[in-house]
């Protein structure tokens, strides 16, 4: 095994306060939405969290985006443009979750600096923080007050449809959260993600070692 | 020049009419004597010559419904009224001197006679009539209503004084047939400040204006009433409130000021972006709305989210189907719980009211356009229809946190979460199953490895050495 710096620090502290942000939003939101039932905070103090946490992680979102497009680090996130190449790769990574993991196969992508995500990882978190993360704080800016943004919120149709937009979104993420844990476990140990999350360093089987040894993560 | 038909000569001019009378009422605050020749002398010749026959208590007109006009004009009262300078012929123009009092004419009721004044009054009064004319009283008598207001049931010619002098609150017309509303104002927040403090606080009029009278629950009009005098309301409301621009749209005042009120949501009909404010109104003489409402609720249950949705197309019937829009506004289900408004600390102010789900505010929906008459027409709907996906559509400019959630989208964070949950333990069990395998594999791997070290450095297996 031999250590390789993934994770720049200001990915990590964008991940972690993306990460604490998310699941105070999606607790504060749960209580908003279902104060009948949940009761763990007043309607308007779970109103009050869910706008402060919403508005900081706007701006935490720009620390991901600044970070990616001032460095060459962006690199990670470019597509793989031949669809063939992307298809069978997404495969092999798709069989390896669903099969080659449980045999021990070694997991078929290897992690570098500059390539950190698997095919899947990489199709997803484009979608993810350049589609969805922006929708659902954009649904969110609109449904913190109708009223100004009444004109753009009459263009998507009416609040109740921005409002399904945004629970729609928040169902995803909460769904995304428990399965985005659980991957992460899927290292070579089950904290090895995590520690490589805090400390920027992931660690990595030699290539030697790669080609021979059955993995034996998450067990 | 107009010309009095009773005495054939010029009428007074006005203006210095006014600085008489103006000089008159400052003497006569000015002086303690009240007396009824002092309050005659006060009049003009030709109006005390009318009243000295008409001051007669008592003096009445047989009508030909059988009612009983009253003829008698008290003299004091005429004199300390609005209308003192005002000579009698200037508006019963129609009276001949010459047969008067001799020659009688008939007039089918007090009604019959009250309307045919009442163009007298606009004479003077051109602004107030104007006004009158566009309001739902006017309205309901054009519509051959026998109960609405004319100009004489609020305001006695012979008797009425300045506005400007408060009155009691009893003296108001309007409780003659809001009778259950002004009960309940007389024991709400403004009755109670009006009686204790007079006219710093509301009558009827302060808010639904006295000739330009709408109906409270169409329009803006009450809210904008309500902000005239409470100018801090919104800044105050944006000191706690979330979203308060929206609480302000969706939510009439007294659902929170009367908390004891029962609530509903008023969907009502627009034309148009919700900026233009332009409530649909019934054609005139082509009734629409009620006829489709009942169309499309055969079984009068309310509305369901289909007929909701169709009823809605049939006003969009040019193709267009932004044209017509759904806005929900919640509100007190009756005028007179309307009246009920409660000093602001008993004011609701606990979201968890409204914003749950099978709040009592959501029971009860409704949907409303403006008739032709200028008051609501409403058609019953489905509560329902708030929750469900299907009317996604049609009232897409009303939602509520919490308590008009949509069901579907209840099911579905169920289902991701026990799926994103169950996925991960099927995954993960599926992987402890397979462990003994993997130790088994590993195990062969490091065999094999150590049988390939061995085999190695066994001497005559080794490549390197010659046979």
């Amino acid at each position: 095994m031999r250590k390789l710096y993934i994770h720049p620090l200001p990915v990590r502290i964008w991940h972690w306060t993306n990460a604490l942000g998310f699941v105070l939003l999606i607790a504060t939101g749960l209580q908003i939405r279902y104060a009948g039932l949940i009761q763990v905070m007043s309607f308007k103090n779970a109103v009050e969290v869910h706008n402060w946490v919403g508005f900081a992680l706007i701006a935490n979102f720009f620390i991901w985006l600044l970070f990616y497009l001032f460095s060459d680090k962006i690199k990670v996130y470019h597509p793989e443009l031949s669809p063939t190449t992307y298809f069978r790769a997404s495969f092999k990574q798709m069989q390896f979750y669903g099969y080659g993991i449980f045999r021990g196969d070694p997991n078929p992508h290897s992690v570098s600096a500059y390539r950190k995500f698997n095919p899947l990882q990489s199709m997803m978190y484009q979608i993810v923080m350049m589609l969805l993360v922006p929708i659902q704080f954009f649904t969110g800016v609109l449904l913190w007050d109708v009223t100004r943004f009444s004109s753009m919120v009459e263009m998507f149709g009416g609040v109740r449809i921005v409002d399904t937009v945004h629970v729609l979104l928040f169902i995803f993420f909460s769904g995304f959260i428990i399965v985005h844990t659980y991957l992460g476990s899927l290292g070579h140990t089950p904290a090895a993600h995590f520690e490589a999350m805090v400390t920027g360093y992931e660690e990595v089987e030699d290539e030697a070692e790669a080609g021979k040894a059955p993995a034996t993560s998450g067990d | 020049m107009k010309h009095s038909v009773m005495t054939g000569r010029p009428m007074r001019p006005r203006v210095p009419q006014a600085l008489i009378a103006a000089g008159l009422l400052v003497l006569a605050c000015l002086l303690p004597s009240t007396s009824s020749a002092a309050e005659a002398s006060e009049l003009s010749k030709e109006s005390v010559a009318c009243l000295k026959c008409h001051d007669k208590p008592g003096m009445e007109k047989a009508l030909e419904n059988g009612e009983k006009l009253s003829l008698h004009v008290s003299t004091q009262e005429y004199a300390d009224s609005m209308h003192n300078e005002t000579n009698c012929e200037d508006c019963h123009a129609d009276l001949d001197a010459k047969t008067h009092g001799k020659v009688k004419t008939a007039i089918k009721s007090k009604r019959d006679f009250a309307h045919s004044m009442r163009e007298t009054c606009r004479d003077c009064h051109k602004k107030k009539f104007t006004q009158y004319d566009d309001s739902v009283h006017a309205a309901l008598v054009k519509d051959g209503s026998k109960k609405a207001p004319l100009c004489a049931d609020c305001h006695n010619p012979h008797t009425q004084r300045s506005v400007k002098i408060a009155e009691p609150i009893s003296a108001t017309p309007c409780a003659a047939c809001h009778e259950a509303i002004f009960k309940a104002y007389t024991t709400d927040v403004h009755g109670l400040a009006r009686a204790a403090k007079g006219k710093d606080a509301p009558l009827c009029a302060g808010c639904h204006k006295a000739h330009e009278v709408k109906a409270a629950s169409l329009g803006e009009g009450a809210k904008d009433s309500c902000l005239a005098c409470h100018k801090d309301a919104v800044d105050q409301h944006k000191g706690w409130l979330p979203n308060t621009g929206l609480h302000f749209e969706a939510i009439s005042c007294p659902a929170c000021h009367a908390p004891a009120a029962h609530r509903r949501v008023n969907l009502r009909l627009y034309d148009g972006p919700a900026a233009a404010k332009k409530q649909i109104s019934e054609k005139r003489g082509v009734p629409q709305f009620v006829a489709s409402a009942r169309a499309a609720d055969a079984n009068n249950l309310g509305l369901d989210e289909r007929a909701l949705l169709s009823l809605l197309k049939e006003f969009n019937q040019d193709g267009d189907n932004s044209k017509a829009v759904l806005r929900g506004r919640l509100e007190v289900r009756t005028g007179v719980e309307a009246h009920q408004l409660s000093d602001k600390s008993k004011a609701i102010k606990d979201c968890d009211t409204c914003h749950r789900a099978g709040a009592e505010a959501f029971q009860s929906v409704s949907l409303t356009i403006a008739g032709a008459d200028g008051r609501p027409l409403r058609h019953g709907v489905q509560k329902e229809v708030l929750t469900s996906l299907q009317s996604m559509e049609s009232v897409r400019g009303f939602y509520a946190i919490g308590s008009t959630r949509i069901k579907l989208l209840d099911t579905l964070l169920i289902l991701v979460v026990l799926g994103s949950i169950g996925g991960p333990l099927a995954h993960m069990t599926t992987k402890w199953l397979f462990k003994r395998f993997r130790e088994k594999q590993a195990a062969e791997q490091r065999a094999a490895e150590l049988l390939a070290a061995s085999q190695a450095t066994v001497p005559g297996n080794r490549d390197d050495v010659p046979n």
